[in-house]
Formats: C-alpha cells, structure tokens, sequence
C-alpha cells in the first residue's frame, strides 16, 4: 500500500491548489469552492494520519472525529458564506472580489 | 515491480482528484467549477473508502456532493453570473498566485518525505503483508509517524459502530455544542438573507 507521505503529498497539492484558486479568480463564488477544497485537504490528512498511527489493528478514531465535526463546520460555514455572497450582491450587483473596495483609503 | 490493485486506485483517484480541483481553477463559468468540485469530493470519498473509513467517505460524498453542491449551484443560478464570464485575469496575479502555491507544495512535499517512518510504511491496514511487524506495534509510537497496521479481523465492530460510539461517549459535549453550532449557523444565514424593512 501506498506510504503514508503520499498521501501528504496528494493532500498538500490539493490545499495548494485551492490556494492558487483563492490568489487567482475574482469570481467571488469560485475563491469560495476553493475554500471548500483546502478543507476538504486537511481531511484526507487527517484520515490518513488516523490510519498510519493507529494501533492495535484499529485506526486512531479521533482523528475521524475531529474529520466529522470539520465537515459539519464546513458545511455551516458554506450557507453563511453564500447568504454573504448573495448580501454582496444585492448591495452591488457583483460577484467580482475587486469591487469590494469601499474601505480602500 | 507489480502493484497491488489498492495503490493503483490510490494513485488513479488520487490524479483524478487533482485533475478535477485544477478544473475548479481554470474553468470560466461558474458551474463547470461547480462540477468540478463535486467530482473532486467524489475521488476524495473514494480515497476515504481505500483508507477503511467508509462512514467518513459516505459523509464526504452526502454532505458535500449532495448538499453543498446544491448550495452552490442554487446561488449560482439564482445570481446573473453569465456576464462575469468575461471577467479577464490579470496575468502578474496568476504569476503570483501559482508561485506561491508551487512554493507551498513544495514545502508540504519536502516535509511529508522526511517525516520520520513515512515513506516506508503502508496506512492500509489490510492490504499489509507484514505479520511479523503486527504484534510490535501495538501501541503507538510518536516517533513514527506510521507503521504496518494489524488487519482488522474480520467479525469485529465495524467502522461506523466505532466512530457512533465514540462521537457518544467521548466526544458527547462537543457534539451537542457542534449541533448548537448548527443552529445559529441556520439562524444567521436567514437573518443575512432575508430583506431588510424600508422603516
């Protein structure tokens, strides 16, 4: 089976591209996909650290724990994100991030 | 060198995933991002499924394949984004952005290879041919971050049995806050939402 810095890696390239996403696109809605794929990263870690580290047969269930309760804060965060989004653009009738520059000096 | 069928898949979900997050990026409209998305967390479910953490690739796929996704292509639709289509990136800021994120992959993958026991072992329990090693690695080692696991013997609680009894024992409180955590989460999003009154 595959080592346990592979799936690092897969895990660390995934967070990366959700970084290059979120630097990247001014469509306000896909920064926040990109969000979504940096957590979804630090799961896959997760998940595979429970697995490496686990003892007696069985895999750490903490770390899947704690991989559970991000996933419901993921998904708490995703609908208080988009009724932000669709508050944005009500008040200005965008998506693009570089409108919002009402506190630049 | 053959592989066996358990890496292959790794490495196939693995790239698959990382083709359709590379999708999100680079896609113009914001639905085929969306879909992209949705087929990413597909690929990371199953890669949950090979690392034996079947109820956590079940919720992956419920959760974010179903629900956020709808989210997502509800407030998409509900939103005129066709004309943001044309919205050009600046090169210099892609630049950046792409430096960036290669610096941090880099970085990730020079730490994940000199984590010490990472490269020479397997996470997978079952697919491990190592007996010898079964009996000495009973209790964890924090030196090493990974090491031949026994294979879960066959009869015994499953998965999700495990994970429901611990989530109610042990993490019984900071489940009950966590569905608190919900709610206000739901309040709030109708109280941003909602329009607010001319007086």
């Amino acid at each position: 089976m595959s080592p346990l810095a592979h799936y690092l890696i897969f895990s660390g390239i995934l967070f990366s591209i959700g970084i290059a996403g979120v630097l990247i696109r001014r469509n306000i809605i896909v920064v926040f996909m990109c969000l979504e794929l940096m957590l979804t990263a630090a799961n896959v870690s997760l998940v595979a650290f429970s697995r490496a580290h686990g003892s007696n047969g069985l895999p750490d269930y903490n770390a899947q724990v704690l991989v559970l309760f991000i996933i419901a804060i993921a998904a708490a965060e995703v609908a208080i994100g988009l009724a932000l989004i669709v508050a944005m653009f009500r008040a200005r009738k965008t998506v693009d991030s570089t409108s919002l520059n009402s506190l630049k000096g | 060198m053959d592989l066996p069928i358990s890496q292959i898949l790794f490495y196939l979900f693995a790239l698959a995933a990382l083709v359709s997050a590379f999708g999100v990026v680079a896609f113009r409209n914001p639905v085929s991002s969306a879909m992209c998305m949705a087929a990413c967390f597909g690929f990371v479910a199953a890669i949950f499924f090979g690392l034996g953490a079947e109820f956590l690739g079940i919720v992956q796929i419920m959760v974010y394949a179903g629900a956020v996704l709808v989210l997502f292509l509800f407030v998409v639709m509900m939103l005129d984004v066709k004309k943001e289509e044309k919205l050009v990136v600046s090169l210099p800021a892609a630049l950046v952005g792409t430096c960036i994120a290669a610096v941090f992959a880099g970085m990730i993958t020079n730490v994940s290879l000199s984590l010490p026991g990472a490269t020479d072992c397997c996470p997978m329990a079952a697919a491990c041919e190592t007996p010898a090693n079964v009996q000495s690695n009973t209790t964890p080692n924090p030196s090493k971050f990974g090491g031949p696991l026994a294979a879960p013997k066959s009869g015994e609680r499953s998965d999700t049995h495990i994970l429901g009894e611990m989530i109610f024992t042990k993490y019984n409180i900071p489940f009950a806050i966590l569905s608190f955590a919900l709610l206000s989460a739901c309040v709030g999003t109708v109280a941003i939402s909602r329009k607010l009154r001319q007086d």
